[in-house]
Parts: C-alpha cells; sequence; structure tokens
C-alpha cells in the first residue's frame, strides 16, 4: 500500500497541489475547504439550533433553497477534500482520525436527510409543529458536525507519516 | 529624508510592537497555550466549532434577507442569532489565546492585519443593521421581501465573513520567517 502511495504521490496532480508556489493551489483549496464547511455544517447547525426553537415547521421553500446551498457546500468540500487527499494521500489513509472524520461527515450527512424527512413527512412542511424526532435530530446533528471539525482539525496533529515517498 | 523619517518611526513602530510581544510572551495564558501540546489543537477545534455556529446562523439569516430563503419571518430566524454571538465570542476568546502563544506570528502577518479589518468592517456593518434596518425588517412577514438597502448590509455581512475565513486560512502561508 505505502508503495501505491509513493508512486500516486509522484502523479502531476499531487505534486501541484502540493509543491505549487501559487498561492491560487494549497493555501486556496484549503480556503474552498473551509468555505465548503460553512456552507454545509454552519447552515445545518443553523438550521438545527432554529429547530431547537422553533414550534412551527419551515416551509417546503426553505427547506429545498437551504439544502440546495448545504449540497453545493458538501460538493466544494469533496473536491477540495479529494485534492487536500491526492497531495497528502499517506498522511490521511494512514491515521484512523481521518476515518473517524469521514464516518461522522456520513453521520451528520444520514442525519440531515433524516431531518429533512421529517420535516416533510406527515401534515408537510409548514404546518404543524416541530416534533420531538426532529429536534433530537437537531441536536445529534450538532454533536457529528463539531465531532468532525475535531477530527479534522486534529488530522494536522495525529499523523504518523507526511509522504509515503520520503520514508516512513 | 522621507527615508530617514521612515526609518525612525518604521523602528519606534517596530519596538513599539516587540514591546507588546514581550510583554503578551510574558502573560501566563501564554505560558499555558505553549505549555501543554494538546491546547493548541483543541483551541483550533474549537475556533473551528464556533465559526460554523457564526457563520450558519449569520448566514442563514443573511440569506433569508437577500430573499434565497423566503417562506419564514425574518425576525424568527433572528432569534437564532444569539447562538451566533456565542460562537462569535468563543472565536474571539480561542482566537486571543492564539495570539497570546505566537503573537510574533501574527502581528507581523499580513493576513493577520487584514483579518482584523474584515473583522472591524463586519462589526461596523452589524452596527448599521440594527441602527438602520432591523426596526423595519422585524415587522416583515414570511413572504415579504427585504428592502434593498437591507439586502446590501446582508449581502456586505456574507461578503466580509468569507473575507474573515479567506484571511484567517492565510494565515499558516503569511508568516513571517523567523
Amino acid at each position: 500500500m505505502m508503495n501505491l502511495l509513493a508512486i500516486f504521490e509522484q502523479s502531476a496532480i499531487s505534486v501541484w497541489v502540493r509543491e505549487t508556489p501559487s498561492i491560487l493551489a494549497f493555501p486556496f483549496i484549503l480556503f474552498l475547504h473551509t468555505l465548503g464547511l460553512a456552507m454545509l455544517a454552519g447552515i445545518s447547525v443553523g438550521l438545527d439550533v432554529w429547530l431547537l426553537g422553533a414550534k412551527s415547521r419551515p416551509p417546503r421553500a426553505l427547506l429545498v433553497g437551504v439544502y440546495r446551498i448545504m449540497w453545493i457546500g458538501f460538493g466544494i468540500n469533496l473536491l477540495s477534500g479529494l485534492a487536500l487527499l491526492a497531495a497528502y494521500p499517506a498522511k490521511a489513509l494512514t491515521n484512523w482520525v481521518f476515518f473517524l472524520k469521514l464516518a461522522l461527515v456520513a453521520a451528520a450527512l444520514w442525519v440531515l436527510e433524516q431531518t429533512k424527512g421529517e420535516l416533510l413527512v406527515a401534515t408537510g412542511a409548514g404546518t404543524g409543529t416541530v416534533n420531538t424526532r426532529a429536534r433530537q435530530l437537531a441536536a445529534v446533528s450538532i454533536l457529528l458536525w463539531c465531532g468532525a471539525i475535531f477530527a479534522g482539525r486534529l488530522l494536522a496533529y495525529t499523523h504518523s507519516i507526511l509522504l509515503a515517498s520520503e520514508g516512513f | 529624508m522621507d527615508g530617514l523619517i521612515e526609518w525612525i518611526f518604521g523602528a519606534a513602530r517596530h519596538s513599539g510592537v516587540d514591546a507588546l510581544i514581550d510583554w503578551i510572551l510574558g502573560t501566563k495564558l501564554s505560558w499555558f497555550v505553549t505549555t501543554y501540546g494538546s491546547v493548541w489543537p483543541i483551541l483550533e477545534s474549537l475556533h473551528f466549532c464556533s465559526l460554523t455556529v457564526l457563520a450558519g446562523t449569520v448566514g442563514l439569516f443573511d440569506l433569508r434577507v437577500l430573499g434565497l430563503a423566503k417562506g419564514i419571518a425574518p425576525s424568527t430566524l433572528h432569534a437564532t442569532l444569539p447562538w451566533g454571538v456565542g460562537g462569535f465570542v468563543v472565536s474571539a476568546i480561542t482566537g486571543v489565546m492564539f495570539i497570546s502563544g505566537m503573537p510574533d506570528q501574527y502581528f507581523y502577518n499580513d493576513a493577520f492585519k487584514f483579518k482584523v479589518v474584515f473583522l472591524l468592517l463586519m462589526g461596523l456593518n452589524a452596527g448599521l443593521f440594527y441602527w438602520r434596518e432591523f426596526a423595519h425588517l422585524r415587522t416583515l412577514g414570511p413572504h415579504d421581501d427585504a428592502p434593498r438597502s437591507a439586502k446590501w448590509v446582508a449581502g456586505a455581512s456574507l461578503l466580509f465573513l468569507v473575507a474573515v475565513m479567506y484571511c484567517g486560512r492565510m494565515l499558516t502561508f503569511y508568516r513571517p520567517a523567523f
């Protein structure tokens, strides 16, 4: 596996992201990852916070608009995340915290969809009250996103290998 | 002559900043942040979590004012802003702790200077919002359009928020080489 990672680290995309001195390469990709985080996790947490104190369900138009922004954020995060992974594949793939982060993000996305389903079912969006399950999902969502952010930040401090091609 | 004045005042300015840096490095807060290895990663995680709460609550409200998330009264979404204020407070506290740990890495960093400028602009913009726009916005119904002036303020709020995030991310890449 390390040999494969070492070969990949010499690929054009990996070298470009990692070694291009331009501010538009690695630094800008890192910024895009933060922007995607704000659009996905940020808006999701904003919606969760609102649901925890809301009396009536949000209307369908609001949910559609907000979820569209969150999925655009997810797209930005996925692409920028793949680019960051391409730059230092061994750093991430040999660290269990990276997989914990992915698991927490996947769980948060699942909860996000469950929340949407919960708000749109039965009487439909915009009518009725926010039920207990929707509030529970909102609370779990906040915890999962915080966990994913913690895991993401800890990646920088918990890796044992930076580059497979530099020996390990 | 200009060069001499710049040299004198530049030196004075630097010596003032250096004195401040020396003072900060002598505080117990600086000792705490730099002595324990786990403090910095935890602070970073808290900084990002609080940024997420701030961006989410303020962003959602701004999007509603801009008309992108209609169907709910702006005053209803405004109820989440205390969480955003809480996020800002945690961000500010953790930010001050970062500076206390490595003040020279911030005070001589252009990205940090721009970040502070955009934070001030964010604050001024928020003040403008409550001074000129909020009284009218709180009367709007779920499907009412916000006035054009309020949309400008909301758009500026989002722009400054993204600029703060951008400058924050660039801190690492504009660190002074010492």
